[in-house]
């Protein structure tokens, strides 16, 4: 039978808290994924993020490039749909999700209403994998309490219910409790 | 008896002197002096020698910059411990409106400045962004740490980089011990929202 394949999907918080390369922390980084059997993955709005600026193309990303290399890590496909479209009641799930989970975080917000595209890209990701994969599990890890919510409240409208979605608070204890087997696991201990 | 004027607020019988205004905003300005202050009012009451011990600067300095606070009032004499005097802080707001723009100077932003060392990012927003985008990222940041925004929320409200912003947070987390105390992370599963919690597809396609 088929073994589940768990991935973990890290928002930009993450990396920043672990470090650029070379860094103790994306070691032991490195060390969980292989241990728990897993993979990180990223949207390409986090690589972006975290590349360095205007440097030189294609950008060089100091948190993310030795890990990509090292083949335990990996940067998503750009997802599709443009914001400025709107909801499309036809558009595909991935689409849809990532228009729901924008909106999502305007309505929890107190403050006016922002761009959460990069944001909402981390619950794109996630219900892109499920659409790609029959027999997986999602994790995310943020340190953002409503898009931590959003990536728990979002895929199971779609009909993907093997999610969990991890809150790092605060942003800083990422450092330390992102990079174990635990965080990564699905039946943690 | 109390009673209010066009400018004055709760002014008593004798009104009290506010002077050495600029003090106040020296105190964004003057890192040692915003530790100072910062100390005293974190601990409650305090003295001169033990100011002296636990600050880094000179002995002279740390009695210079109490009676400069004292002068202008954002300290007060509040006892005698065997002839030494006891200080306390005073709690103060410095509100300025410019062009319709309300920012208020408190100590909780006076708390941050006094940390500008450790974290060089507080000195370049202030300088590079100014007093209100400063004092902006510091409520937003107390927001994301209720869960009331995320952190691209903030660097959208505030204009400053994601990369300055993901700083920013990290520096006033720590200055002012936000977030949780159990570092395990918490972990959000399908079934904690339940059916009450509404459809956000259909929501979303409604509107």
């Amino acid at each position: 039978m088929t073994r589940i394949y768990t991935a973990n999907v890290a928002d930009t918080v993450m990396f920043r808290n672990l470090g650029k390369h070379p860094s103790p922390h994306m070691q032991s980084l490195q060390r969980a994924v292989e241990e728990a059997r897993t993979e990180i993955w990223v949207p390409a709005a986090v690589y972006h993020e975290l590349a360095d600026a205007g440097s030189t193309d294609p950008p060089a990303n100091p948190y993310l490039d030795t890990a990509i290399e090292d083949g335990w890590l990996r940067v998503a496909t750009p997802l599709p749909g443009d914001r400025a479209d709107g909801f499309d009641a036809s558009a595909g799930s991935v689409k849809k999700a990532r228009y729901v989970a924008d909106e999502f975080l305007n309505r929890q917000s107190k403050y006016p209403e922002t761009n959460n595209w990069a944001d909402a890209a981390l619950v794109a990701l996630a219900v892109q994998l499920f659409e790609q994969n029959s027999r997986i599990r999602v994790i995310t890890h943020t340190a953002d309490a409503n898009l931590a919510e959003a990536c728990a409240r979002i895929p199971p409208e779609f009909g993907y219910y093997d999610i969990k979605s991890r809150y790092y608070n605060p942003p800083q204890t990422a450092k330390t409790e992102f990079p174990t087997v635990e965080s990564l696991t699905w039946d943690e201990q | 008896m109390s009673y209010d004027t066009e400018h004055v607020r709760n002014v008593g019988e004798t009104p009290g002197p506010i002077t050495g205004i600029p003090t106040f905003t020296e105190l964004l300005d003057n890192t040692d002096l915003a530790a100072l202050y910062t100390s005293i009012r974190r601990a409650g009451t305090t003295t001169g020698p033990e100011l002296v011990e636990t600050t880094t600067v000179s002995k002279k300095t740390v009695y210079d910059y109490l009676h400069k606070l004292e002068q202008a009032g954002l300290i007060s004499e509040v006892g005698d411990d065997a002839g030494t005097v006891v200080y306390a802080a005073e709690e103060f707001e410095l509100t300025l409106t410019v062009q319709n723009t309300e920012v208020s100077i408190t100590p909780q932003l006076v708390e941050i400045v006094a940390h500008e060392n450790d974290f060089p990012t507080i000195e370049r927003v202030l300088d590079d962004h100014g007093l209100v985008t400063f004092a902006l990222a510091h409520d937003l940041v107390t927001a994301h740490s209720e869960g009331d925004v995320t952190i691209r929320q903030i660097s959208e409200l505030t204009g400053l980089s994601t990369g300055t912003t993901y700083d920013l947070v990290e520096a006033l987390y720590s200055i002012l011990d936000l977030g949780d105390d159990d570092s395990t992370p918490t972990t959000y599963v399908p079934d904690k929202f339940d059916d009450g919690e509404g459809d956000l597809l259909h929501e979303s396609a409604d509107e």
